[in-house]
């Protein structure tokens, strides 16, 4: 193992994932190589000190904006139980909106390169969704309608492991 | 991720369904900063995070009841905060970040240290330079492109998991680590020479 190897493997090293053989490679590396040794110690105190220093890095919340948001949000949560068909109906139609999307997309070829790869994933353990994915119309007319709930909800779950802010499908 | 924590969430996820007087209290008590600092490392702008965070709660109170739980609760706020932030960002002109490479270790050809390393390992441990050190991590973190940011803020001063951050960001695993590496790295070079320049009071 060499300095730069080394380098590599400092995350591993600290969270304790590392293979035994390899760390056993690379403390002895750290024994004998000065440079590596304060390149290490350097490196871990920078995720020490992040958290020991919390408090000093954190940005505290100023007290007008506790306020407000206080304010904003107790007032929120007094209106939910009159609001909470209105939003239940909310999350609906949103999850209807996002699926339609989904399979839009999918028809038209024109999903994400990450959320192709998870429909296809799932779609090679789960059956009844490779059967809906594959009988999907080329033609985006007439469109396919709602697909059933199994496959509405196993959709749902999809679209919601993708990371946060990323688009299901090419702009 | 506690057991105990775990039970708090589920009991205060609860509470808010039910509408249960002190739920709002307990929820904004547990999160209120937490989400508020979350938003800021995002957005770096006080009035953004402010209507982010108003944002998120909104979100919370909105979804509590159809919320399935097969997350964590904090970590679903989490992921709600984050995308809120996102969506913000989006459309919006990016604030200049560095580019990492200038920060990352050099090497000779035969992958040896190219450049001479300062030990600073023990003087960042004098409790009087805590103040100035949390600074300069905070303004040298704001710099990283949010990408870099958020993992860092997540595992390295929040302090979860790999694996919580990578649920949180719906990034695998070995994604976080590659990314809070970068991070690390950056972070080093920056105080190494931040501390060589002899700026500490």
């Amino acid at each position: 193992m060499n300095c730069k190897e080394l380098s590599y493997m400092l995350a591993d090293y600290f969270d304790g994932s590392m293979d035994p053989q390899l760390q056993e490679e690379l403390d002895a590396h750290l024994a004998l190589c000065e440079p590596c040794l304060v390149f290490t110690k350097t490196y871990q105190a920078v995720s020490d000190k992040a958290r020991r220093l919390r408090r000093q890095i954190e940005y505290e919340i100023p007290l007008d904006v506790r306020d407000r948001l206080e304010t904003f949000v107790r007032a929120a949560a007094l209106k939910y139980p009159e609001k909470l068909d209105e939003y239940r109906e909310q999350v609906q139609r949103e999850r209807r909106e996002m699926v339609a999307g989904l399979v839009k997309a999918a028809i038209a070829c024109r999903l994400s390169p990450g959320t192709a790869l998870l429909v296809k994933t799932h779609c090679s353990a789960c059956p009844e969704c490779k059967e809906y994915f594959d009988g999907l119309p080329k033609a985006s007319d007439p469109g396919p309608g709602d697909p059933p709930d199994l496959i509405h909800s196993h959709m749902i779950r999809l679209l919601q492991s993708l990371p946060p802010g990323e688009e299901f499908f090419l702009a | 991720m506690s057991a105990e924590r775990w039970k708090e969430d589920e009991a205060l996820l609860e509470s808010l369904r039910k509408g249960s007087p002190g739920a709002i209290d307990e929820l904004l008590r547990q999160y209120q900063g937490k989400i508020f600092n979350l938003a800021m490392s995002i957005l770096k702008n006080e009035s953004d995070a402010e209507e982010a965070a108003q944002d998120v709660f909104m979100t919370v109170i909105r979804k509590a009841d159809t919320f399935q739980g097969n997350s964590a609760f904090y970590s679903w706020m989490y992921r709600i905060c984050v995308n809120t932030c996102l969506m913000r960002l989006r459309g919006k002109r990016r604030t200049e970040t560095v580019s990492l490479e200038e920060f990352m270790p050099v090497f000779t050809d035969e992958g040896m240290h190219a450049s001479p390393m300062d030990d600073w390992s023990k003087e960042v441990e004098r409790n009087a330079l805590n103040e100035e050190l949390g600074r300069m991590i905070r303004m040298y973190t704001e710099e990283l492109s949010e990408k870099y940011r958020v993992v860092f803020v997540l595992s390295d001063v929040e302090g979860l998991s790999n694996e919580e951050t990578a649920k949180i960001l719906g990034l695998t695993v070995p994604a976080v680590k590659s990314r809070l590496h970068r991070a690390r790295l950056y972070l080093r070079e920056q105080l190494s020479r931040y501390l060589r320049e002899g700026k500490v009071g």
